[in-house]
């Protein structure tokens, strides 16, 4: 199976402009919170049943 | 069976989930931090070594971070479960601390841990440390609430108790900033550092025995020595800062720590023993009189407490917080006779460290775990009877639930954590014993994410890069 776990660029590989860097970042760090928020509140919704 | 049934099996459960979950974040705030270091010295050296350690390690982190957070969602159901009454009485203040925890430490560990482990060539390099650096900040200022809360258990300040007999913070700063809690997170902190230390200097050593010439293993065990050889005294330091504290605040927990049986000045410092509560007294003792004062730092003419002060059914287990205490002084011992032994090592011309080391670096890697072990059950053991010191009893804060349900849990837990975290940690202890893989070693074929098995197979290490396939031109 495919390891999951990206590594780092080599150095003849060509990186995303900035922008588009940024924008992955902010996309991810956000996709986190939300999964985790997901999770959280699932489970506290599972409290109540 | 009775209620003291109940009582007892609830106060076995946590005791056998939290040894468990205990290990997990306290590996894996040192790995974090161990992470960022990697990548900032790869970032800055542009040295393989670090890279391919950090592709290493980061694999181990990513299995205990998950491990460590579900096995904490455990020990936060139990106190609605087994300690209900706890939990409504002291949810006012201790509520708070665990909810910042949340949304200050856990958000920000979980938001930019998928960019640490999804997203290294889509946010490139700078953003890709930020985000390691904040992911390893994450798991010390969840320490810093963990820590805040249980100290205000152990020490606790700025609250008032209702006539309900709930209580309600008055001072926020003071429950926060309680007066046992610096000292206990910095122990803490650098146990956990310590814990890393050993077991990534333990697993590279293993891989070293092996392999003498592995050079990641052999980077990894000088790191690991450095850590040690520093943080190993310094936690003696602290560690008996943390103890003033207790002295001041927790007296009983002091006299049971110390098998102080009676009142008096002048202390004798006992070394080792067979504490004996029905009797009152030491069999078999060890002791260097007239240095128990010195060594708690007060004059020979103070008086120290002892256990007679206080009723004998208000004493905790005296032989479990004494012994404790021994295991995991004698532990922090041994680290820092570890870590001068590695540094005369590494001074030596030559400076490798010799098979004796190596195989002494392998016995000593599980040891932190046992320490932390053996510290929280001095701090938790030696608490009671209270599970709030002087406001609530332990006895009062166990949920109205009989012995059948809370025996049906607990069989429950040992059952699935034998299986689910037992499989964890052995499969976290092969990779470990494993070492870095030669996949992991090899650059990165563009459109592959390394240490694939299509990676491996596609042959690139040594085709261009130097023979072992690790970029020889960026290794020292």
């Amino acid at each position: 199976m495919p390891d999951i776990i990206e590594g780092p660029p080599e150095k003849d590989d060509r990186l995303p402009p900035w922008p588009k860097r940024l924008m992955w970042f902010a996309l991810l760090a956000l996709g986190g919170s939300l999964a985790t928020a997901i999770v959280a509140y699932g489970l506290r919704a599972l409290l109540k049943l | 069976m009775t209620d003291l049934d109940a009582l007892v099996l609830a106060r076995l459960q946590f005791a056998f989930t939290i040894a468990f979950h205990i290990i997990f974040p306290s590996f894996s705030i040192g790995l974090a931090s161990l992470l960022a270091v990697l990548e900032g010295l790869w970032l800055t050296t542009r040295r393989q070594v670090f890279r391919n350690l950090y592709l290493f390690w980061v694999k181990i982190f990513a299995l205990s971070f998950g491990m460590g957070v579900v096995s904490g969602v455990v020990m936060s159901y139990q106190l609605g479960t087994n300690w209900s009454v706890f939990a409504s009485a002291s949810a006012p203040v201790i509520g708070p601390l665990l909810a910042f925890e949340v949304l200050t430490a856990f958000f920000l560990e979980a938001s930019f841990l998928g960019i640490m482990l999804f997203g290294w060539k889509k946010v490139g390099p700078g953003l890709h440390f930020t985000a390691t650096v904040l992911v390893a900040l994450g798991t010390l200022i969840s320490a810093f609430w963990i820590i805040s809360a249980n100290s205000w258990m152990q020490a606790p300040a700025g609250f008032a108790i209702q006539p309900d007999g709930s209580l309600l913070a008055t001072d926020w700063w003071a429950v926060v900033f309680n007066p046992t809690f610096p000292t206990r997170l910095a122990h803490m902190a650098l146990a956990a550092f310590l814990t890393t230390a050993l077991a990534v200097g333990g697993a590279s050593a293993f891989v070293l025995l092996r392999d003498p010439e592995q050079p990641e293993s052999r980077m990894a065990l000088r790191m690991a020595i450095g850590m040690f050889a520093i943080v190993a005294p310094l936690q003696l330091v602290i560690g008996h800062a943390s103890g003033e504290m207790v002295r001041v605040h927790q007296p009983l927990k002091l006299a049971a720590i110390e098998a102080y049986w009676k009142t008096r000045p002048d202390q004798a410092q006992s070394l080792v023993g067979l504490p004996d509560r029905e009797a009152a007294k030491t069999h078999a003792e060890i002791a260097i009189p007239g240095v128990g004062n010195l060594i708690q730092g007060v004059p020979k003419d103070t008086v120290i407490q002892g256990l007679e002060d206080w009723p004998r059914e208000d004493w905790p287990v005296v032989g479990l917080v004494y012994w404790s205490f021994r295991v995991m002084v004698g532990l922090g011992l041994a680290m820092i006779g570890l870590g001068v032994w590695g540094v005369i090592c590494c001074l030596r011309p030559g400076g490798e460290p010799d098979r004796w080391f190596l195989r002494a670096s392998v016995l000593m890697a599980p040891m932190g775990f046992v320490a932390v072990i053996a510290g929280w059950i001095v701090a938790e053991a030696g608490r009671q009877p209270w599970v709030i010191t002087g406001v609530l009893r332990t006895r009062d804060a166990v949920s109205p639930v009989g012995a059948g349900q809370v025996s049906a849990s607990l069989l429950g837990f040992m059952i699935v954590y034998a299986i689910v975290f037992s499989g964890g940690a052995l499969y976290i202890l092969r990779l470990m014993g494993r070492g870095p893989a030669p996949e992991e070693l090899a650059p990165t074929p563009e459109d592959r994410a390394p240490g694939t098995p299509m990676a491996a197979a596609s042959g690139e290490p040594g085709d261009d890069d130097g023979e072992d396939g690790r970029g020889g031109e960026e290794r020292p």
